[in-house]
C-alpha cells in the first residue's frame, strides 16, 4: 500500500537513453500499466522501480522515501516475471516460501501465508510438484502467488501473460483484475498488448522511445488520444490516417483527402481555426465508419464513395478493406452489410468522433 | 526394398571396423587382463594355470598396495574437492563479466593442454625442497621471500606430505577443467532467476547458496566423476613428478602395477592390479552413465 513517484528519471545504457525524464505520480491501490512496443523504455521504467537498474538521473520514490540506493529486497515490493522465473529444484510450497524463509519468519505464519496465498490462485493441490510439472497457467499463478505472499506494498508485473497462449491470457487478465480489487494494492504492469491495458488498468501510461507521452484513464486515451502515436497504438484494429487539408467552403469547414472531403461539424469548427487552409491528418477511428443502411441515429455521418478490397467476416462484425485514392483504410461494419469485393459503394464517417493532428509535431489539433 | 537393403549394408560396413577394433581392443584386452588376473603368469614366460582369486589374496596383503590404497583414498578425498572448489571461484569470478574474460579462461583452462610429464617436471622443480648447501628452490624459496619461511615443507621428498604434493600439481592442472564446466553453468542459469531471489531479499551470497549451487549440482556432479575416474587412473604425473616417494608415500595403485608388469614380470599380480582399477572405476562411472541415460530418457 503505496504510492510510487518517478521524478525526472533517466536511464541510459552507454549512450542509449531507454527512458528520458520520466515524471509519474503513481496514486496508492493504482492499477498502472505502462504500454508502448517494445524498446520503449517500458520495462526499464519498472526495473528501475524494482532496483533492478541504477538510475542516471532522478528520484524514485515509493510512499515518501526515495529508494534511489535501496536495495531491492528493501524496497518492500514483489514482481512476476515473464519467464516466471520459478527456482526449478524448489516445490512450488517452497518458491512460495523462498522470500519469507529468507525474512526468518515464523514457520507457521509462512504455512499460513502459502495456505492462503494457493487458495486465492487455486494451486493448493500442486503445493508439492515442482515447477516443471506444471503447465504454463500453473506457473503463471505460481509466480503470482510468489508475490502475494510477500505481502508487499507494491506488486510489479513485466508483461506476465506474454508466455501464455490466447484463451488463458484472457482468463488469467480477469483473474488479475479481480486480485488487484481483492488485495487493494498498487499494481503496476508492463505490457505491449494494448487490450491488456485498456481491461485492466486504472490509468495508462504510454511510452514510446523512453518518453511518457501521454498518462490517462484507457477510457480518456481512446477518445482522447493526444498525438499520433497514441492514437495509432491505443485501439484494434488501428486509426485510420488520412493526410488532408482543411479548407472553407462557404460557411463550412472541410476536410479535404483530395479523394472525399467532409464537413467538420459546426460546433467542432471553431477549435481548427488556425488549420484553414493547412495541411492535418485527418484521424478516424474503424468503428466510426458505418454502412450507410446501419448508422446510428443522432450523429453526424457524412457519406463518402470508397471501393471495398478485402471483407474479413468476424461473426459479430465485419472488417471491410476499403480504397480511397492512395489510402487503404479499416472499418468496422455491421455484419449484416453485403458488400463484396471490388464494388464501388458508400460508408458514413461519423464526424462526431474523428481527431485531426498537426503532420509536423503529431500532436493532437484542439 | 532394395534401397533399403542398401542402405543398411553401408551402414554396416561404415560401423563395423570400428565395432569390430573396440571389440578387439577394449574388451577383448579386458577380458584377457581378467583372465590372466586369474592364472600363475608371475614371469616373462606366459604361464595360464588357473589359480583362481589367489593373485587378489596375495595383492591384499602386500604392504604396498594397503599403502597405495591409502595414497588414493587420500588423493580422492583432495584432489576433487580441490579442483571442485578452485574452479568453482574461478567461474564465479570470470562470470562477472570481466574484461578480457576470453584470456583469462585461456589460461586457467591451458594447464589441462599440457601433458601430464611436464607439469610432473615442472612441479617436481618447483616443490624440489633444496639443501642446506643450495639454499631453498621454488616454492620454498618464494616462501622465504615473502617472509612466511615457516610454511617451507620438504613436499614430496617428506614422507608426511607424499601424496599431497601431486594432489597440488593435479589440482592445478584439471581446475579450469571444472571452471570451464562450471561458467557454462552458470551462464546457463536465467539472469532473472537471481533477480527474483534478489527481490526475494536474498544476499548475494544467498543467492549462490540457495539458488546457483543446487541449480548446479548436475555439473558438481558429472565433474566429480570425470575428476574422480582420473584420480583412480593417475600415473604419468606420479612418475614424472615423485615416483613412488620415500616409503611409497606419493606411490599409487597405477604406478604399482606398471612397476609389478613391466619391471617385475608378475604379469598375473598386475593383471590382478589392473582389475581392481578397472572395478572401481566402473564403480563410479557405471551408475553415472545409468543415471544419465535414464534423466536423457526423461526429458
Amino acid at each position: 500500500m503505496a504510492s510510487v513517484t518517478y521524478e525526472h528519471v533517466t536511464k541510459e545504457f552507454g549512450s542509449v537513453v531507454a527512458v528520458n525524464d520520466l515524471n509519474l505520480q503513481i496514486d496508492d491501490k493504482e492499477f498502472l500499466v505502462f504500454v508502448g512496443p517494445s524498446g520503449c523504455g517500458k520495462t526499464t521504467a519498472l526495473r528501475l522501480l524494482a532496483g533492478l537498474e541504477e538510475l542516471t538521473k532522478g528520484t524514485i520514490k515509493i510512499s515518501e522515501r526515495v529508494v534511489n540506493d535501496v536495495p531491492p529486497k528493501d524496497r518492500d515490493i514483489a514482481m512476476v516475471f515473464q519467464s516466471y522465473a520459478l527456482y526449478p529444484h524448489l516445490s512450488v510450497f517452497e518458491n512460495l516460501a523462498f522470500g519469507l524463509k529468507l525474512r526468518k519468519t515464523p514457520k507457521a505464519e509462512i504455512k499460513r501465508r502459502v495456505g492462503d496465498a494457493a487458495e486465492i490462485l487455486g494451486i493448493t493441490d500442486y503445493l508439492n510438484r515442482k515447477p516443471r510439472q506444471l503447465s504454463g497457467g500453473q506457473r503463471q499463478r505460481v509466480a503470482v502467488g510468489r508475490a502475494i505472499v510477500r505481502e508487499p506494498k507494491v506488486f510489479l508485473f513485466d508483461e506476465p501473460l506474454s508466455n501464455l497462449d490466447a484463451k488463458l491470457r484472457v482468463a488469467m487478465r480477469a483473474e488479475l483484475s479481480k486480485l488487484h480489487h481483492r488485495l487493494q494494492t498498487t499494481f503496476i504492469y508492463v505490457t505491449h498488448d494494448q487490450t491488456e491495458a485498456m481491461t485492466m488498468a486504472s490509468r495508462i501510461a504510454v511510452m514510446n522511445n523512453g518518453v511518457l507521452l501521454q498518462l490517462d484513464t484507457p477510457q480518456n486515451l481512446y477518445d482522447q488520444p493526444q498525438n499520433m502515436f497514441v492514437a495509432g497504438f491505443i485501439g484494434s484494429p488501428a486509426m485510420n490516417f488520412f493526410r488532408a487539408r482543411l479548407r472553407k467552403d462557404g460557411g463550412r469547414l472541410l476536410v479535404d483527402s483530395g479523394d472525399f472531403a467532409v464537413p467538420v461539424p459546426a460546433e467542432r469548427a471553431r477549435q481548427f481555426q488556425n488549420y484553414v487552409d493547412r495541411p492535418v491528418v485527418f484521424g478516424v477511428r474503424p468503428e466510426d465508419i458505418f454502412n450507410p443502411a446501419f448508422t446510428p441515429p443522432g450523429i453526424h455521418a457524412e457519406n463518402v464513395e470508397v471501393k471495398v478490397d478485402v471483407t474479413e467476416l468476424m461473426g459479430n462484425e465485419i472488417f471491410l478493406y476499403l480504397i480511397s485514392g492512395p489510402n487503404i483504410f479499416i472499418a468496422r461494419v455491421d455484419p449484416r452489410t453485403n458488400f463484396h469485393i471490388g464494388d464501388t459503394v458508400q460508408v458514413a464517417f461519423n464526424m462526431d468522433n474523428f481527431h485531426l493532428f498537426d503532420p509536423e509535431t503529431e500532436l493532437a489539433i484542439r | 526394398m532394395r534401397r533399403l537393403t542398401r542402405d543398411r549394408l553401408t551402414s554396416f560396413a561404415l560401423i563395423t571396423p570400428s565395432v569390430v577394433a573396440i571389440a578387439v581392443f577394449v574388451y577383448g584386452f579386458i577380458a584377457f587382463n581378467g583372465y590372466s588376473s586369474l592364472a600363475r603368469w608371475d614371469s616373462l614366460l606366459p604361464d595360464f594355470t588357473f589359480v583362481g582369486l589367489r593373485n587378489f589374496q596375495k595383492l591384499f596383503t602386500l604392504a604396498r598396495f594397503q599403502i597405495d590404497v591409502r595414497n588414493m583414498l587420500t588423493f580422492i578425498g583432495l584432489f576433487i574437492p580441490a579442483c571442485l572448489a578452485i574452479g568453482f571461484v574461478l567461474a564465479v569470478l570470470l562470470d562477472q563479466r570481466v574484461k578480457g574474460e576470453g584470456l583469462f579462461r585461456s589460461i586457467f583452462l591451458l594447464p589441462m593442454a599440457i601433458s601430464a610429464i611436464v607439469t610432473g617436471v615442472v612441479w617436481r622443480w618447483l616443490m624440489s625442497p633444496g639443501t642446506a648447501e643450495t639454499g631453498s628452490y621454488g616454492i620454498n624459496l618464494l616462501l622465504e621471500q615473502i617472509g612466511a619461511g615457516f610454511l617451507k615443507s620438504g613436499w614430496y621428498t617428506d614422507p608426511q606430505f607424499g601424496i599431497k604434493a601431486v594432489v597440488i600439481a593435479a589440482a592445478w592442472q584439471m581446475s579450469g577443467y571444472t571452471m570451464a564446466m562450471y561458467l557454462a553453468g552458470l551462464r546457463g542459469i536465467p539472469e532473472e532467476l537471481r533477480e527474483a531471489a534478489r527481490i526475494d531479499g536474498a544476499s548475494e551470497l544467498q543467492i549462490y547458496r540457495h539458488v546457483v549451487l543446487p541449480l548446479l549440482r548436475p555439473i558438481t556432479f558429472s565433474a566429480a566423476i570425470i575428476l574422480g575416474q582420473i584420480a583412480l587412473n593417475i600415473f604419468a604425473l606420479v612418475v614424472a613428478m615423485t615416483g613412488p616417494g620415500p616409503g611409497f608415500s606419493t606411490d599409487v595403485p597405477a604406478l604399482f602395477m606398471f612397476d609389478t608388469t613391466f619391471r617385475g614380470g608378475n604379469f598375473a599380480m598386475g593383471a590382478a592390479i589392473a582389475t581392481i582399477m578397472l572395478l572401481l572405476v566402473m564403480g563410479l562411472v557405471v551408475p553415472y552413465l545409468i543415471h544419465t541415460f535414464r534423466s536423457e530418457v526423461q526429458v
